[in-house]
Parts: structure tokens; C-alpha cells; sequence
């Protein structure tokens, strides 16, 4: 802790202009998540993301047995523009720097 | 509800004032969702937009996951509260 990178982090977006061209993960409403490389984004933090791995997952209820049943989707696009809008963008995770 | 609020810190005049005093703190946020985000508070701006370190994600009070260095888009903001709790146990 304490690198430079850390230290050019003056307001929230430059976590976000630090990690152009690295792989984020982003989570969404709806329990929707996305993993790809951020090639641009703009102050809305709308995104255009790369060779982007979309996870969707889905718990369903069984009617006679109550059991839970966990559905995991997965989809893989070459490139995705993310608009953002209220109902999705949710929260951005910088992969790289994760820390065990 | 009984008092009128006195115990407020004196160098904590407006929201504002709060944000600015707070960086560099470990802080709860809480999400419209309900889930909460506790970790670092690196910085935010007037959208509410923060940068975290050290997050934690809490889902019903139970620990769900560990990131590193976290942005959370304002609009999701629910709260922001500072914690008593250390940080970092793990690390």
C-alpha cells in the first residue's frame, strides 16, 4: 500500500482511468456480473469492455421439494458497450489489484 | 429521540465537512440493495462515487466475498457510516 498508483487515486473515477486496457470485474443489478478488459469509458461510466465473460445467476425454488435450485449462465462477447441506466450499473471491482 | 443531537463532533459542521473527515477511514456502505461494502474509504466525490480499498462484501451480515480496490457508483449509496471495527484481520 502507499504505491504511486495509489497515491494518483485523488477522486474515485481515476480508480477507474488507472485500469484502462487491465481486466475488471463489474457486478450488476440482478445478480449479473461481467469480467472483460475496459477499453474506454466516460464520466457516466458508460464502458466498453472486451473479450467480456458474462455470468448471470439465477436461485429458483423447487414447488414440491423447496430446494433451491442455483442456475449459473454464462456468455462470452467479443466486445460489449455497457450504457449505463439506474436499473444495472452496480458496482466495479478492479481485478488486478485484488489482494489475498 | 431524546436530545438534540449535541454530541456531534465539532469539526463536523455539514454533510460535507463529514465526507472530507472521513477519508482514509474504515467506513461501512451500505447499498440500496442492502448489502454493505466495509473496507477502506480511498476517496468519493459529489456523486457519491467511492473508491475503496480493502472491501469486504457483506450480504444479511455474513462475509461473501474479498476484493481489493472497489468503485462503487453513487447512485447505488444508501449510506455512508464510519466503523469501530478493525479492518483487515485477514490481511
Amino acid at each position: 500500500m502507499g504505491s504511486e498508483e495509489e497515491s494518483a487515486v485523488k477522486e474515485p473515477l481515476d480508480l477507474i482511468r488507472l485500469s484502462l486496457d487491465e481486466r475488471i470485474y463489474v457486478k450488476l443489478r440482478h445478480d449479473r456480473e461481467l469480467r472483460g478488459k475496459l477499453h474506454a469509458y466516460d464520466q457516466h461510466l458508460n464502458m466498453i469492455l472486451g473479450d467480456v465473460e458474462e455470468i448471470v445467476t439465477s436461485v429458483e425454488i423447487d414447488d414440491e421439494t423447496y430446494e433451491e435450485i442455483v442456475r449459473v449462465c454464462l456468455n462470452f462477447m467479443d466486445f460489449l458497450l455497457l450504457l449505463f441506466s439506474f436499473k444495472f450499473l452496480f458496482i466495479i471491482f478492479i481485478h488486478e489489484h485484488i489482494r489475498e | 429521540m431524546s436530545g438534540t443531537g449535541e454530541k456531534v463532533s465539532a469539526t463536523t459542521k455539514t454533510p460535507a465537512d463529514f465526507l472530507k473527515s472521513i477519508r482514509g477511514r474504515p467506513v461501512v456502505v451500505k447499498l440500496n440493495s442492502g448489502v454493505d461494502y466495509r473496507g477502506i474509504l480511498a476517496c468519493l466525490d459529489g456523486y457519491m462515487n467511492i473508491a475503496m480499498e480493502q472491501t469486504e462484501e457483506y450480504v444479511n451480515g455474513q462475509l461473501k466475498n474479498k476484493y481489493g480496490d472497489a468503485f462503487i457508483r453513487g447512485n447505488n449509496v444508501l449510506y455512508i457510516s464510519t466503523t469501530k471495527r478493525t479492518l483487515g484481520e485477514g490481511a
